[in-house]
C-alpha cells in the first residue's frame, strides 16, 4: 500500500484538529501537541482503485508564542492550509505561513481549506478573493468541523493531486 | 613526366568510352568488393530470417544472462524475468498442476516441517514457562500482581521472567517518517506501525531541534515504563526497536550491522522512497533477526534443593532427637524395672518434672541405695529425685539379711528364708545353736525356725576319739569276770582314750557319759549268763575308777545274751560275744545364753 506523509497548518483555533477528529484512525493524545508540538494520525484514502495511507502530521497552530518547527514539515508529499473562514486574519497569516512553508520544504500539493462553513453569518471571505485565489492556482475546500462538510473531500482532492505529482 | 602521363590515362577512360569501361568498372568493382557483399548478404538474411536469428541468440543466451548477473544486474534481471516467470507457472498450474506439484512436493515437506516445528516450539517454550510459573510460590504472586494490574498473566510471567525480549523491530524511512518495514515477535499486542513510526520520527526532530544538538546528533532510546525504544539511525533509514527488559550493549551493535546492510542493499530505492514499501518488505529476514529473546538464568531451580537440604536435615534432627529421647525412656524405664524388682524397694508413683524424674516409695533400710543403681544403669543421678520412706520388707532375700544381721551366725552357718520360716543349716556351738530358735522368732519376717540340720561342732570334735572308743571289744574267758590274759595293752589304751575324752569334752563344756555294756555268749543258762555280763561291766568299772576315771561318767550294766555282738557260728563269733563295749553320750554342761 502507498503510503504519503502529509501535514496539516494553520492558525492556532483555526479548528484543524476538530476538524479530522472523526475522519482519522489516532491512537495518541492530544497532549502531544501541546508537548512536542505535533500529533500523528492516520487516514487511509481510495483513490483510484487503490488505497492510500495518509500519515497526518497534525502540527499545532502557529501563534505569537510558538511557531512551527519546518523540521516537522520534512518529507511531506502535500499539507492541508487550515483557515477559520469568519476570521479574515487567519488567511492572511495562512498565506504568510505558506510561504515559508515553500521555502523550507519546496512546492508540493496543498489544499487552501477554509473552514467553519457552517457560521455563514460571520463569514468573513468574499467570493472575490476566494476567484483570486484560485486563480492563483489554490484548491479551495469550505469545510465545517461541525456538519463534517466536504472534509472526505479534503482528503481525495490532496491525495489525488499528490498521485498526479 | 611520363609517369604522370600514364597515370592520366585510366581517369579520362571512361569519359572516352563509357560502355565499355562500365563492363570494366563492375569487373573490377566485383572483384574488389565481393566477399564483403556477400558477407553483408549473409548479414542481412540472418536478422531477417527468425530461424536463422532465433537459432543464433539460443547459443549465447545462457552465457549473456550468467554475464549480466555477474555485472551486479541481477536486480533488473529478477525484474525483467519475474513477470513471464509468474506467468510461466500460473499456466503450468492451470495446464496441468501436478507438474508443479510433484516438482515442489520434495521442498514444500520440510519447509512445512520447519514452520509446523517453529511454532511448536514457541508454543511449547511459552506453556512450560507459564506451567512452571502457575505452580510456584511465586507463580501466585504474579497471578495475584495480574488481576491487580489488569494484564495477562502470560504479561506478567514475561514482564518477570524475561532478562529481555525484542517485540517490534521498524524500519522507518528517515526523511518522511514512513514505515518501511515492521517485524513483530510473536503475540505481542501493537499499535498501527504508521502512526507509532511517524511519532517517533516527530520525536527525534523535536529532540534535535529542542536541544539545538549539532552534528546530527540524534536519540539513541526512550524509556517508556518498562519498554525502552532503542534507535539507530542511518543517512536514509533508521532503524527503532521495542525492547521488555534490558538488552546487551551487544544488541546495538547488531542493530548498527542490520542497518548498514539495509543501507547497502536498498540504498537506490531509500534515495527515491515515494511512499511504496513493497520493496522493502524483502528486509524481513534482516529485520527478525533482530527479534531477540533471552530469558532470566534460572536461579529459582536451587531453591528446591536448598529447601529440601534444610527439609532433610530437620527431618535428621527430629529423628535423632526422637530416637535419643525414645533411648532415655527406654533406659529410665529399664532402670524404673530393675528398682521395682529390687528386693526391700517398693515405686508407688513416678513422673517427670522440668527433666527430672521423681520417684515415690518405701525403702527397707537394708535395701540397696537406689543413686547406686542408677549409675549402674548408666544414667545421670542429677537427673532423678528419691522420695522412700523406711520399712520392714517381708522379702525373703531382706528377712535373711535382717536375721543374719541379728544372730551373728559363725561361720559354716547358712540361713534362709522363705515365707516366713528361716531354715538355718551348718555347724554351731551348742550355746549358740541352744539361743537361735528364741531370738530368730523375734526377728521381723520370721514366724519359725528350722534348727534341725544344725550341728553341734563339740560333737564333731569328739566324734574321732568316740568312735575309736566305741569299737573297743574287751574279751573274757568263758565263764569268768576277768579279762583274757591279753587283753592288759587294749585295756590299758582304752582307759587312756576314755582320760582323754572325758577331759577334752569337758574343756568344751560337754559333760561325757560312758555306759560300760557287759556281753555273754549263749552257752550255759540265762539267768547265770546276765549275772555274768553285769559282772564283766563292773570288773571293768572298778578298773577304771582305778585309772582315774571320775565315777560319775561311768554307768556299766550286763545284758546277757539279749544283744549279741556277732552271730554264735563260729568259735571267734562266742569269743567276741565274751565282752565289754562301750557307748560314749554328752551333755552340755552350762546353759546357752
Amino acid at each position: 500500500m502507498l503510503q504519503k506523509k502529509i501535514c496539516m497548518l494553520g492558525s492556532f483555533s483555526v479548528g484543524k484538529t476538530s476538524l479530522v477528529r472523526r475522519f482519522v484512525e489516532s491512537i495518541f493524545s492530544d497532549a502531544y501537541q501541546t508537548t512536542i508540538g505535533v500529533k500523528i494520525d492516520k487516514k487511509v484514502v481510495r483513490a483510484g482503485d487503490e488505497d492510500v495511507t495518509l500519515v497526518l502530521w497534525d502540527i499545532h497552530g502557529e501563534d505569537v508564542y510558538q511557531k512551527i518547527r519546518m523540521s516537522y514539515l520534512r518529507g511531506m508529499s502535500g499539507y492541508l492550509l487550515v483557515v477559520d473562514g469568519t476570521r479574515r486574519q487567519t488567511l492572511d497569516d495562512a498565506l504568510a505561513l505558506n510561504e515559508r512553508v515553500i521555502q523550507e520544504a519546496g512546492k508540493v500539493p496543498a489544499v487552501l481549506v477554509l473552514n467553519k462553513s457552517d457560521l455563514t453569518e460571520k463569514w468573513e471571505i468574499d467570493s472575490t478573493r476566494e476567484s483570486e485565489l484560485t486563480a492563483a492556482g489554490w484548491n479551495i475546500l469550505r469545510t465545517s468541523a461541525k456538519t463534517g462538510a466536504s472534509v472526505e473531500e479534503v482528503f481525495s482532492k490532496l491525495t489525488t493531486a499528490m498521485l498526479a505529482e | 613526366m611520363p609517369e604522370q602521363a600514364q597515370r592520366r590515362a585510366p581517369q579520362g577512360q571512361p569519359e572516352e568510352n563509357p560502355p565499355d569501361n562500365n563492363h570494366a568498372y563492375e569487373e573490377l568493382r566485383h572483384l574488389i568488393i565481393a566477399p564483403e557483399q556477400e558477407e553483408i548478404a549473409d548479414i542481412q538474411e540472418r536478422l531477417e530470417d527468425l530461424a536463422r536469428r532465433t537459432k543464433d541468440v539460443s547459443t549465447v543466451v545462457a552465457e549473456a544472462i550468467t554475464l549480466r548477473r555477474e555485472q551486479g544486474g541481477d536486480r533488473a534481471l529478477a525484474g525483467a524475468l519475474a513477470p513471464t516467470i509468474q506467468e510461466t507457472l500460473r499456466e503450468s498450474v492451470r495446464r496441468d498442476p501436478h507438474v508443479l506439484a510433484d516438482a515442489l512436493f520434495p521442498v514444500m515437506g520440510p519447509a512445512i516441517r520447519k514452520s509446523i516445528a517453529e511454532t511448536l516450539r514457541t508454543m511449547l517454550e511459552s506453556f512450560n514457562q507459564a506451567l512452571e510459573h502457575s505452580l510456584s510460590a511465586r507463580g501466585i504472586k504474579w497471578r495475584i500482581e495480574a488481576f491487580r494490574t489488569g494484564k495477562s498473566f502470560g504479561e506478567i510471567v514475561l514482564m518477570h521472567s524475561l532478562l529481555y525480549r525484542v517485540e517490534q523491530v521498524f524500519l522507518i524511512h528517515r526523511q518522511t517518517g514512513l514505515v518501511l518495514n515492521h517485524v513483530v515477535a510473536t503475540s505481542v499486542p501493537t499499535q498501527d506501525p504508521s502512526m507509532v513510526a511517524g511519532m517517533l520520527s516527530a520525536i527525534q526532530q523535536f529532540v534535535r531541534d529542542s536541544f539545538d544538538s549539532k552534528n546530527e546528533e540524534t536519540l539513541d532510546s526512550l524509556n517508556v515504563g518498562e519498554l525502552e525504544v532503542w534507535i539507530e539511525e542511518g543517512p536514509d533509514a533508521v532503524i527503532a526497536a521495542v525492547i521488555r527488559g534490558h538488552a546487551p550493549p551487544d544488541y546495538r551493535l547488531a542493530m548498527k550491522e542490520a542497518l548498514e546492510e539495509i543501507q547497502r542493499l536498498y540504498s537506490s530505492g531509500l534515495a527515491n522512497f515515494k511512499g511504496d514499501a513493497a520493496p522493502f518488505h524483502a528486509a524481513d529476514e534482516l529485520l527478525s533477526r533482530l527479534l531477540a529473546t533471552q530469558h532470566r538464568e534460572p536461579v529459582a531451580a536451587k531453591k528446591p534443593r536448598a529447601a529440601l537440604a534444610t527439609i532433610a536435615i530437620l527431618v535428621i534432627i527430629i529423628l535423632a532427637w526422637a530416637g535419643y529421647s525414645s533411648y532415655l525412656l527406654w533406659e529410665w524405664s529399664r532402670f524404673l524395672n530393675a528398682v521395682r524388682g529390687q528386693p526391700g524397694i517398693v515405686v508407688i508413683s513416678y513422673d517427670k518434672q522440668g527433666g527430672r524424674y521423681h520417684i515415690r516409695g518405701f525403702k527397707d533400710p537394708l535395701a540397696p541405695d537406689p543413686n547406686a543403681l542408677l549409675s549402674h544403669a548408666g544414667l545421670d543421678p542429677n537427673n532423678a529425685e528419691f522420695d522412700l520412706a523406711p520399712y520392714y520388707s517381708l522379702d525373703d532375700a531382706i528377712v535373711v539379711q535382717r536375721a543374719r544381721q541379728l544372730l551373728h551366725p559363725p561361720e559354716g552357718v547358712t540361713l534362709s528364708e522363705h515365707q516366713g520360716e528361716l531354715d538355718v543349716e551348718g555347724t554351731a556351738s551348742p550355746q549358740w545353736i541352744a539361743g537361735v530358735a528364741d531370738r530368730a522368732t523375734l526377728i521381723p519376717g520370721v514366724a519359725t525356725v528350722e534348727t534341725s540340720h544344725l550341728q553341734n561342732s563339740h560333737l564333731l570334735q569328739l566324734k574321732a576319739p568316740q568312735s575309736a572308743i566305741e569299737s573297743v571289744f574287751l574279751l573274757f574267758p568263758v565263764g569268768r569276770a576277768e579279762l583274757e590274759p591279753g587283753q592288759e595293752d587294749a585295756f590299758a589304751q582304752t582307759q587312756k582314750q576314755i582320760r582323754d575324752i572325758v577331759a577334752q569334752a569337758e574343756h568344751l563344756g560337754e559333760q561325757t557319759s560312758i555306759e560300760l555294756i557287759g556281753h555273754t555268749d549263749s552257752t550255759g543258762i540265762e539267768g547265770t549268763n546276765q549275772l555274768l555280763s553285769q559282772q564283766r561291766a563292773e570288773q571293768v568299772r572298778a578298773r577304771l575308777l582305778r585309772g582315774g576315771v571320775p565315777p560319775a561318767n561311768l554307768r556299766p550294766r550286763g545284758v546277757g545274751t539279749t544283744q549279741p555282738l556277732r552271730a554264735e557260728d563260729t568259735e571267734e563269733g562266742r569269743r567276741l560275744n565274751r565282752s565289754v563295749t562301750f557307748k560314749v553320750t554328752f551333755t552340755p554342761t552350762s546353759p546357752v545364753n
